[in-house]
């Protein structure tokens, strides 16, 4: 056994056996703090000691893998029950001070060994608390990403409202990785559905420039080479004398002003009647 | 490789099933002009369901056929386009210009042909 690893091994021994102690000054200390308010009793009991034997236990083996997964759970019920990662954080570095005392009044006879076994303690209580900051960023990152994702799906509905015509109601502003989106959206509904005429609506597009109007103009391209014509319905006047003023070229576009002569457009171009029953 | 020609009414109807090489569309281009010349095909639909990809030989090929068939007397449609080849085409439209008739599939390609013959037919 190497120097360093006795002196992990009785730094670790001498930590569990002293654990119960220092868990209750380590409670107590972030108590004081307001840190547990939203946790009943059982719960800090519980957390409290899975947390400090992970510590406990990745000093004594340097594996980090159940301090990594520990973590990794935290940040996912910290996120969902609103916990702050100011409170993780400061309850992690509390653990480290109550650690980092004890050590202290243990070795403070002896210099030299203090120094050694803070030497094996601290990059394990450091590398831990590096652990547990990382895990809320990813956690955070991903909670993030997953809800872009649920928006640009949700933002881009193709329906269809007879057998050959769709409707793609555009809301909100469109840039270039949604405009890709919807492309590709909008062509393979065409595909599945053999639709021959498509109605896109811009009513809720606040704001057309050039970039839009080409967006626009490659996804008609687009559809027309799958042998489905497009209408455009609902530019507003504002939006109208923009793309005028911009110079943009519409003349390959079919427009109407509404959703609703739009359809009717569609009906005439597929010779569809809509007679009221008698 | 041979690519067969098939006639259906008064069109001829071709179906790419694997991408072609360039040698191999100009041969292509030769003989759907010769076979249009020998039948006296009024429409051409040229089927590309198949194909993942479409270059811009291969874009332009099709689009110069379309104009030599039309200069024979025969329309042509393209057919069965994928949604991945339509966004290629558009982005490489800037610089080829596609004036092909297209349609969803082999049914409505003959459709539109027929259509488009009767309307001639009638303003003559």
């Amino acid at each position: 056994m190497t120097e360093q690893e006795e002196l992990v091994e009785e730094l670790s021994g001498l930590l569990e056996d002293n654990a119960g102690d220092l868990k209750m000054q380590w409670v107590k200390e972030m108590t004081e703090m307001g840190l547990l308010e939203k946790l009943t009793p059982i719960e800090i009991e519980q957390q409290s000691s899975t947390i400090y034997d992970t510590c406990v236990l990745t000093l004594k083996t340097g594996m980090y893998e159940a301090a990594k997964k520990y973590a990794r759970e935290m940040a996912k019920k910290g996120v969902l029950e609103a916990m702050t990662v100011d409170q993780i954080i400061m309850g992690m570095l509390k653990l480290r001070d109550v650690y980092g005392r004890f050590v202290f009044s243990k070795y403070q006879s002896d210099a030299e060994k203090l120094y050694e076994v803070l030497g094996v303690y601290e990059p394990v209580a450091n590398r831990i608390l590096s652990i547990v900051a990382l895990a809320f960023v990813e956690e955070r990152e991903r909670v993030i990403k997953e809800q872009q994702q649920a928006m640009l799906a949700l933002s881009t509905p193709v329906l269809q409202i007879r057998d050959l015509i769709l409707v793609l109601p555009l809301i909100g502003t469109i840039d270039s990785a949604r405009a890709a989106q919807i492309v590709e959206q909008l062509l393979n509904s065409i595909v599945d559905t053999q639709a021959s005429v498509v109605i896109i609506d811009i009513t809720g597009v606040p704001v057309i420039d050039t970039a839009v109007a080409n967006h626009l103009i490659k996804t008609i391209q687009a559809a027309k080479m799958l042998g489905a014509n497009t209408i455009i319905t609902g530019i507003s006047p504002a939006n109208a004398q923009t793309l005028v003023t911009l110079g943009v070229d519409l003349s390959m576009l079919t427009t109407r002003g509404t959703l609703r002569s739009g359809v009717k457009l569609a009906d005439e171009m597929l010779k569809i009647e809509v007679v009221e029953k008698r | 490789m041979e690519i067969p020609l098939l006639k259906i009414e008064d069109f001829l109807v071709v179906s790419l099933q694997t991408e072609l090489s360039d040698r191999e569309i100009v041969e292509l281009r030769e003989e759907i002009l010769d076979k249009i010349k020998k039948t006296g095909a009024r429409g051409l639909i040229v089927d590309i369901t198949a194909l993942k990809l479409i270059d811009s030989f291969m874009a332009k090929s099709l689009s110069s056929i379309a104009d030599t068939a039309t200069l024979l007397g025969a329309k042509t449609v393209v057919v069965g386009m994928q949604p991945a080849v339509a966004l290629t085409l558009v982005e490489l439209g800037l610089r080829i210009k596609w004036k092909i008739h297209t349609a969803l599939n082999l049914e409505r390609g003959i459709n539109l042909l027929r259509k488009a013959l009767r309307s001639e037919t009638e303003a003559l």
